[in-house]
C-alpha cells in the first residue's frame, strides 16, 4: 500500500509542477501590462511623472527582469510561500485576498458536492426501482446535468432576485447587515447563499442521479444479482448489495467531477456577485492582476489534488478489492 | 464503511464547511446590533469597481468616499457654477506672480481631536517631493514653503504652473501627519494605508463594517467643522455605505429594489424609469444628467489616411452622432461641441471660431470632401489611399461596454455610407487600453479627458508632446499622437498665464480651439454624463435642476471635493419612511 501512495504522491508532485509552471505562464503570457491598468486609476497630468510611477511600479512587480528571472523569482517565493502583492489591490498581499475570498467559495462547493452527491445517489437509486420516479426524476435529471452552470445561475437570478424579487442579486449578505454573531447575519449570510448553492446543487445533483439509477439497473441485471434472488434473498438485500457496488463509480466519479465544479463554482460566483475565488479571479483576469491569478489557481490546484487523493484514499478503503490487491491477497 | 455513516459524514462535512464560512466572514467582529439603520442610512453605488484597496488617497483605488467624506482638501470647486469653495483654506490665492498664499481656515479639527494648522498643510505639501505623487512635477518648481501667523506661503522657482496649481488645490488630499509621518520615502508613499484614517471630514470609517469585496462603511462624526461654523448643512445620513459595483442590470434592480439610494452606473433605459416616476435624475428631461467628460473618436494620425486632416474631417463629417445620441443613447447624453469643450467651459469657447470652423455633416457632405481632397474610389465602391492601396480601417471600443458598442457599429454604418471602408476590431478593455497608450490602433473611442476646472486638462491631453513609445507610453495624453508643436506651446503658455490675464487665455484657448476644428485631432463625439440615479424612498432632497441644489451628484473619485460633498448634506429624511 505504501508503494502504491508514493507512486500516487509522484504523479501529483509532477501534476503540481506542470499546473504551477502553465498557472504562471497564462497570465504573463496574456496581451496588455497591468502597471498600465493600475496606472490608468492615477491620472497622472505630466509625463515625467508617470515615467517614475510606471517605473516604480514595474519594478516593485518585478516585471521590469526577463521571463525567466521572474520565473525563478516565482517559484523562490512560492517555496517562501510568499504568494506576492496584487497589482490591482495594491498593496495587498495575495494570501489575504484568498484568505478572505475562500471561505465563501467552500461554503458553496462543499455543501453543493457533497449533498448533490448523497440526494443525487438516493434519488437515482430509487428512481431505478420506481417506475414514477424514473419518469420524472430521470428527464429532470437529464435536463439538469445538461445544464450549463452559468447559465442555469442567470435564470434563477433573473427569475427569482431580478424579476421577483425572492432573493437577493448579489453579495454574501444584506448591505447594511452588521457582521457579527447574530440570528439576523445568519440569516442574512444564508439568504444570499441560497442561489448559488442550488446553482450548483441543481447541475451536480442531476448527473449524480442519472448515474446511480442506471448503475443499480446494471447491478440488479448482473449475475450475482440474479443468483442472489435464485437462493431466494429478499430484494431489499439484493438492492443493498446493488447500492453498494453501483456506489463504487461514483466515488470515481467524484474525483473526476470536482474540477467542473470547481469551475461551475467559479461562474456561479461571477453571476451572483458572491465575493469567492471565482469573483475575485474573473477581477484579476479582467484587470491582468497576475499575482491574484496565480495565486487562486494555486490555492485551486492544490485544493482539487488534495482532494483528488482524499479520494484516492477512500476509494482504497470503502472497496475490499482494492486493499486485499494492494496488500497482495487475492479477492 | 456503511452507507448510512458516509452519509452522516457529507452531511457533517457540508454542514462544517457552512459553518466555517459564517466564521471566517463574522471574523472578529462583534454584533451588539443586527444592522445598520436603514432609514439613517445611504446606500451608494457606482463608483469602486474590484475590491476596495484600502485608504490610500494616493493609491488609484481607494475606498469610495474616502476624500470627500473622510479627507478634505484646501478647496473644492462647483463645475455647475463654475466657482472655487473655500474649503480648508479660508482663502488660497496668487498674491504674486510667483507667490500663492493659502490662510488656512482656524477651528477646523481632525478626527483625532488635534486642529488643522499651517504645519499640516505644509507636511501634505511636501508630500508633493516624492515622485511616486501625480503632482511631483508641480513641487520640482517650488523654491520655499513657509508657515506663519495662519498662512502657508509658496514661493515658485520660475513662472508657476497656473492651471495645474489651482487644480491641485481642489485635489490635494490633506492627511493626518499623525499618520502621515511613517511615509518617509516615494516607495512609502505607494504603500500607506492606514487602517482607521483620521481625516478633518464629516464622516469616519466604520472599520467592523468594511468588507473589501464588499463595501465601506463610513459613520458621522459628532461634530464636523463646516457644520460648526454654518458654512455647511450638518449631513443627515448616520451612515454611508458604498458597494463595490456588481454589474449594470443588478444595479438596477437594487436601485428599483430600494436596496441602493443612489447608483452612479451608466444605466440604459433610466429615461423610462424617470418617466414612470419610479428613480430621479438631475434633470427630469433629456439629458437628464450633468455631463462629465467628452466621448471622442481619436484617430491614429500616424497612419494612412488619418494622417490627412481632410480625410479626418471627411470622417467626422459622415459620422451621423445625433443618431448616436437619440437611437443608442435615447438622449441621456448630448452631443458634443465642434471644439469638444464640456458645458462647464462653454464661457471659453469661441463661438465665431465655431461659426467659421464647425463644418456640415452628412453622407454626401463626406464624399464631397473626400472627392475634393483627392480620394478616389475603387471598383468596390470604397475610397482608397491617395497612392492607391485600399482603406480598411479597425475601430475599437472596450469589450461589454454596450452603449458604445453600439455607437462604434453606427460609426461603421455611417463611414460605410460615405464610402469609407471601416471594420470592428474586438479587445477587452486591458488589451483596447494597451494598444490606445501604445498607438497599436486605426480608431478608439475614448472619453479620457474628465471635467475639471480649466479646458486646460483637455488640451493637454489633446496636444501633448512629446510623443512617447517607451515606457508608460502615451499613458494620460495624445493618444491620437498628433504632433503639433505651436499648439503644444499653447498649451504650455496657457498653464503658465496668470489667472488675471483674461484675454490671454481666451487667446489661448481660442487657438486651440480653431487648430482642433481645422486639424480635427480628435473628433468629438457626445458629453457622457455624470451618471445618477437616486430613489426617494428613504432621502429626499437631491440635487436637480431648478432648485437650489446644483450639485454634483457622484461620488467618483475627484466628484465629493467638486459638490459631491454638497449633495450628502442637503439631504433629508423621507419623514414617510
Amino acid at each position: 500500500m505504501g508503494r502504491y501512495f508514493l507512486r500516487k504522491l509522484g504523479i501529483y508532485s509532477l501534476t503540481f509542477f506542470v499546473a504551477v509552471t502553465v498557472d504562471w505562464a497564462i497570465p504573463h503570457l496574456m496581451p496588455g501590462n497591468p502597471v498600465l491598468t493600475l496606472m490608468n486609476r492615477l491620472q497622472i497630468q505630466d509625463p515625467r511623472v508617470a515615467q517614475h510611477v510606471y517605473h516604480h511600479y514595474m519594478r516593485a512587480f518585478n516585471l521590469d527582469l526577463p521571463l525567466w528571472k521572474q520565473y525563478w523569482y516565482f517559484w523562490v517565493s512560492l517555496v517562501h510561500g510568499d504568494l506576492g502583492t496584487s497589482i490591482l489591490q495594491f498593496p495587498s498581499p495575495v494570501t489575504s485576498i484568498i484568505l478572505h475570498a475562500a471561505p465563501y467559495t467552500l461554503g458553496l462547493l462543499i455543501p453543493a458536492i457533497l449533498l448533490s452527491w448523497y440526494f443525487g445517489n438516493k434519488v437515482g437509486a430509487l428512481a431505478a426501482r420506481r417506475k414514477v420516479l424514473d419518469n420524472s426524476a430521470l428527464p429532470l435529471s437529464y435536463a439538469l446535468t445538461a445544464t450549463p452552470y452559468m447559465w442555469l445561475a442567470i435564470l434563477l437570478s433573473w427569475t427569482l432576485a431580478v424579476t421577483w424579487h425572492v432573493f437577493p442579486v448579489g453579495f454574501a449578505y444584506d448591505p447594511t447587515a452588521i457582521r457579527g454573531l447574530s440570528w439576523a447575519f445568519v440569516g442574512s449570510l444564508a439568504y444570499h447563499w441560497f442561489l448559488p448553492f442550488m446553482s450548483l446543487f441543481l447541475v451536480t445533483f442531476g448527473g449524480w442521479a442519472i448515474g446511480m439509477r442506471n448503475m443499480i439497473i446494471y447491478e440488479l441485471e448482473s449475475d450475482y444479482a440474479h443468483y442472489l434472488e435464485a437462493l431466494g434473498a429478499p430484494q431489499r438485500l439484493v438492492r443493498k448489495y446493488a447500492f453498494r457496488n453501483a456506489l463504487l463509480p461514483q466515488i470515481t466519479g467524484l474525483a473526476l467531477v470536482l474540477g467542473a465544479v470547481l469551475a461551475g463554482s467559479l461562474v456561479t460566483e461571477i453571476v451572483f456577485s458572491y465575493p469567492g475565488l471565482g469573483y475575485q479571479i474573473y477581477r484579476a483576469i479582467t484587470n491582468e492582476d497576475y499575482f491574484v491569478i496565480q495565486g487562486i489557481f494555486l490555492f485551486i490546484i492544490v485544493g482539487v489534488l488534495i482532494a483528488n487523493f482524499v479520494v484516492d484514499i477512500v476509494y482504497v478503503i470503502v472497496d475490499p478489492r482494492t486493499r486485499i490487491g494492494m496488500e497482495g491477497g487475492r479477492s | 464503511m456503511r452507507i448510512r455513516s458516509k452519509a452522516t459524514t457529507a452531511s457533517a462535512i457540508a454542514l462544517a464547511s457552512l459553518v466555517a464560512l459564517l466564521v471566517f466572514t463574522v471574523g472578529g467582529a462583534g454584533a451588539s446590533q443586527a444592522s445598520y439603520p436603514r432609514s439613517q442610512t445611504l446606500i451608494t453605488s457606482g463608483t469602486q469597481w474590484g475590491n476596495i484597496t484600502g485608504f490610500n488617497p494616493y493609491g488609484g483605488n481607494y475606498a469610495a468616499g474616502m476624500i470627500g467624506l473622510n479627507l478634505e482638501t484646501l478647496l473644492r470647486y462647483n463645475p455647475v457654477s463654475d466657482h472655487y469653495i473655500n474649503w480648508l483654506a479660508k482663502s488660497a490665492t496668487w498674491t504674486g506672480g510667483r507667490q500663492y498664499t493659502i490662510v488656512v481656515r482656524p477651528g477646523v479639527k481632525w478626527s483625532n481631536g488635534k486642529p488643522f494648522t499651517t504645519s499640516d498643510v505644509l507636511f501634505n505639501l511636501r508630500l508633493l517631493r516624492f515622485n511616486t505623487s501625480q503632482w511631483n512635477n508641480l513641487y520640482l518648481n517650488v523654491k520655499s514653503m513657509t508657515a506663519k501667523q495662519g498662512k502657508v506661503v509658496v514661493n515658485f522657482k520660475g513662472t508657476p504652473n497656473y492651471v495645474q496649481w489651482q487644480n491641485a488645490m481642489y485635489n490635494i488630499p490633506m492627511i493626518s501627519p499623525d499618520q502621515g509621518k511613517v511615509i518617509t520615502s516615494a516607495k512609502l508613499l505607494t504603500t500607506y494605508n492606514p487602517s482607521k484614517p483620521i481625516g478633518t471630514g464629516p464622516y469616519v470609517l466604520d472599520r467592523p463594517g468594511f468588507d473589501p469585496t464588499t463595501r465601506v462603511v463610513w459613520m458621522k462624526r459628532a461634530h464636523w467643522w463646516a457644520a460648526d461654523q454654518k458654512l455647511s448643512p450638518a449631513p443627515k445620513p448616520k451612515y454611508i455605505i458604498d458597494l463595490v459595483n456588481t454589474s449594470n442590470t443588478n444595479s438596477l434592480s437594487a436601485v428599483l429594489a430600494g436596496v441602493e439610494d443612489l447608483n452612479n452606473n451608466y444605466l440604459p433605459g433610466v429615461e423610462q424609469l424617470v418617466a414612470q416616476g419610479k428613480v430621479l435624475t438631475f434633470y427630469k428631461k433629456a439629458p437628464y444628467h450633468l455631463s462629465a467628460n467628452l466621448a471622442m473618436l481619436e484617430p491614429n494620425t500616424t497612419v494612412k489616411p488619418l494622417n490627412d486632416p481632410a480625410f479626418r474631417r471627411a470622417l467626422a463629417a459622415a459620422i451621423n452622432v445625433n443618431q448616436i445620441v437619440k437611437q443608442d443613447y435615447h438622449s441621456l447624453v448630448l452631443p458634443a461641441s465642434p471644439t469638444g469643450l464640456l458645458p462647464t467651459w462653454f464661457k471659453y469657447q469661441d463661438k465665431a471660431a465655431v461659426k467659421k470652423y464647425s463644418q456640415k455633416t452628412g453622407t454626401a457632405v463626406a464624399v464631397a470632401l473626400l472627392k475634393k481632397a483627392g480620394y478616389t474610389k475603387d471598383s468596390s465602391g470604397y475610397f482608397r489611399n491617395k497612392d492607391g492601396t485600399s482603406i480598411n480601417l479597425d475601430i475599437s471600443v472596450p469589450q461589454g461596454w454596450s452603449d458604445w458598442e453600439t455607437a462604434r457599429d453606427m460609426i461603421i454604418s455611417s463611414a460605410k455610407a460615405a464610402g469609407i471602408r471601416m471594420h470592428a476590431v474586438v479587445k477587452d478593455f486591458n488589451t483596447w487600453q494597451a494598444d490606445r497608450n501604445t498607438g497599436k490602433f486605426d480608431l478608439v473611442v475614448d472619453n479620457h479627458y474628465q471635467i475639471s476646472d480649466n479646458p486646460w486638462s483637455y488640451w493637454n491631453g489633446i496636444y501633448h508632446l512629446p510623443i512617447l513609445n517607451t515606457g508608460a507610453g502615451q499613458q494620460n495624453f495624445n493618444f491620437e499622437r498628433y504632433s503639433n508643436l505651436k499648439a503644444w506651446k499653447l498649451v504650455e503658455k496657457l498653464d503658465k498665464t496668470s489667472p488675471t490675464k483674461t484675454a490671454t487665455i481666451m487667446s489661448i484657448n481660442s487657438q486651440l480651439q480653431t487648430t482642433l476644428m481645422k486639424d480635427l485631432p480628435v473628433i468629438p463625439l457626445w458629453y457622457n454624463g455624470q451618471w445618477a440615479q437616486f430613489t426617494s424612498k428613504y432621502w429626499t432632497h437631491w440635487p436637480a435642476a431648478g432648485t437650489d441644489r446644483q450639485f454634483t451628484p457622484i461620488m467618483w473619485g475627484g466628484y465629493l471635493n467638486m459638490t459631491g460633498i454638497d449633495m450628502i448634506t442637503h439631504l433629508a429624511y423621507n419623514r414617510g419612511t
